[in-house]
């Protein structure tokens, strides 16, 4: 089956590992992504003054070209990205004011023919029909997580796993988040569908220090630290997440936060989708493991054996 | 520091012009401080996120543009999840960086980003930030 997935800049030249592990393993599930024709950057950051709309038509315009191929959702593994769409497509079907302003945006937009080169314009207006899912909600809701769990290839009972969700997955509330914001579940049982041991820890909803690794890297260094340290204090073996940039800051720039913390000698952190490519019998040198900083390989391979009911 | 407070004609349209860009009441904020202590960018900050409120309430627009906090937030909104007014000072303060030098240079700029990062920093925290701190 054909799914609509909007990858996103960073994983086509960053974190190729997201992008590889997340193929491959709907693959194994049955499902192709994908991708939109003609797509751009998102904007990565939603804008949030009310006069800002001009930045709410990249992301509208990919959701258009999605519901003129004829899809009615699609699906990023990218937080960043999904916020992003998630945002605009609301903001599209609740607020009639900037479904106006995007929409006056976007029919004006140019379409070039690519064999006779003629232009034209005028475009239908886009009202929010295409639903904006993460992956998690898309692997919960459309795939189940009782069919990840028939599809088990490797064992992962003996691995601890801390789910760290960030920010921009959950926040903010009002519909746009994937679970609640304050007590999310969504990742504790994707995890518990691959037969992780999952770990919760108080550090699963706060910022990485997120693009303050730009501007402000010592503050985001210490961030990522607290992060990092909340895990290992209540017994991870590993930490998994979701975003490009949760993982650059907490896997990446692991030197910066030895050189800044003595007692820290690195953690493996993993995207929840080579968990679940791993899980499913993907092989290995397709996850990309050596990509990391820290690279979590014999995580998969050295685990204690536990007494896990199943 | 020296403050004098006076809500006239002009302190009344810069709060009015923070309320309208940030869509967010700043009258309903009374101070419980729950942004400030839930924030984990406060370490940081030169005034608390709660004092960005209040300097915006009492219509001191010089105090609260220039402050540094502004710049320190990364919008991941744990403070507007426990408001209990419902403001989310994230939008406030791109309200204020709205207002902040409008047609000047940028806060932080593509020449600001430094060069040895700039291979390995991924996309998305590049084009967030500029969409923060630059024009």
């Amino acid at each position: 089956m054909n799914i609509h997935y909007y990858p996103g800049c960073t994983l086509k030249e960053k974190t190729t590992n997201l992008d590889d592990s997340t193929r491959e393993a709907m693959a194994v599930l049955g499902y192709e992504l994908v991708e939109p024709a003609n797509w751009t950057c998102c904007g990565a950051e939603y804008p949030l003054s009310e006069q800002k709309i001009s930045g709410l038509t990249a992301p509208a315009r990919i959701l258009r070209q999605v519901h003129s191929e004829g899809g009615g959702q699609v699906v990023t593994t990218c937080a960043f990205c999904f916020n992003v769409l998630k945002r605009t497509n609301v903001d599209i079907k609740r607020n009639p004011l900037k479904n106006k302003q995007i929409n006056a945006f976007l029919k004006d937009d140019i379409k070039i023919d690519p064999n006779t080169k003629t232009k034209t314009t005028g475009f239908p207006p886009y009202n929010g029909e295409v639903d904006v899912l993460h992956l998690l909600e898309f692997l919960r809701d459309e795939v189940g997580f009782h069919t990840i769990r028939a599809g088990l290839k490797r064992d992962l009972s003996g691995l601890k796993v801390a789910p760290y969700y960030g920010c921009r997955m959950l926040r903010p509330g009002g519909g746009i988040g994937i679970d609640s914001p304050d007590s999310p579940v969504i990742f504790e049982e994707f995890l518990e569908s691959l037969g992780c041991r999952v770990v919760d820890f108080p550090f699963k909803q706060e910022c990485c220090g997120s693009y303050l690794a730009v501007s402000r890297p010592a503050a985001a260094t210490e961030a990522s630290y607290q992060v990092l340290r909340s895990a290992i204090i209540n017994g991870a073996d590993a930490i998994a997440l979701s975003c490009p940039l949760c993982y650059y800051n907490l896997d990446r720039r692991q030197d910066r936060i030895k050189d800044a913390h003595a007692g820290f000698s690195g953690f493996p952190v993993f995207f929840f989708t080579q968990l679940l490519a791993w899980a499913l019998g993907v092989a290995e040198d397709v996850l990309g493991l050596d990509q990391h900083y820290y690279n979590p390989k014999s995580v998969l391979h050295n685990q204690p054996k536990t007494e896990v009911a199943q | 520091m020296k403050i004098s407070i006076k809500i006239g004609a002009d302190e009344k349209k810069f709060i009015d012009r923070v309320s309208e860009l940030s869509g967010k009441n700043v009258y309903s904020c009374y101070q419980c401080g729950r942004c400030s202590a839930g924030c984990p960018f406060a370490f940081d900050m030169d005034i608390l996120p709660n004092q960005i409120i209040r300097l915006v309430q009492m219509g001191l627009a010089e105090e609260a543009l220039s402050c540094e906090a502004i710049n320190v937030c990364a919008s991941c909104f744990t403070c507007q999840s426990r408001c209990p007014k419902g403001i989310d000072i994230a939008s406030v303060a791109e309200a204020l960086r709205q207002l902040r030098d409008p047609q000047e240079k940028d806060f932080f700029g593509p020449d600001d980003v430094p060069r040895e990062l700039a291979d390995e920093l991924p996309q998305q925290a590049l084009v967030a930030l500029f969409r923060k701190l630059s024009k």
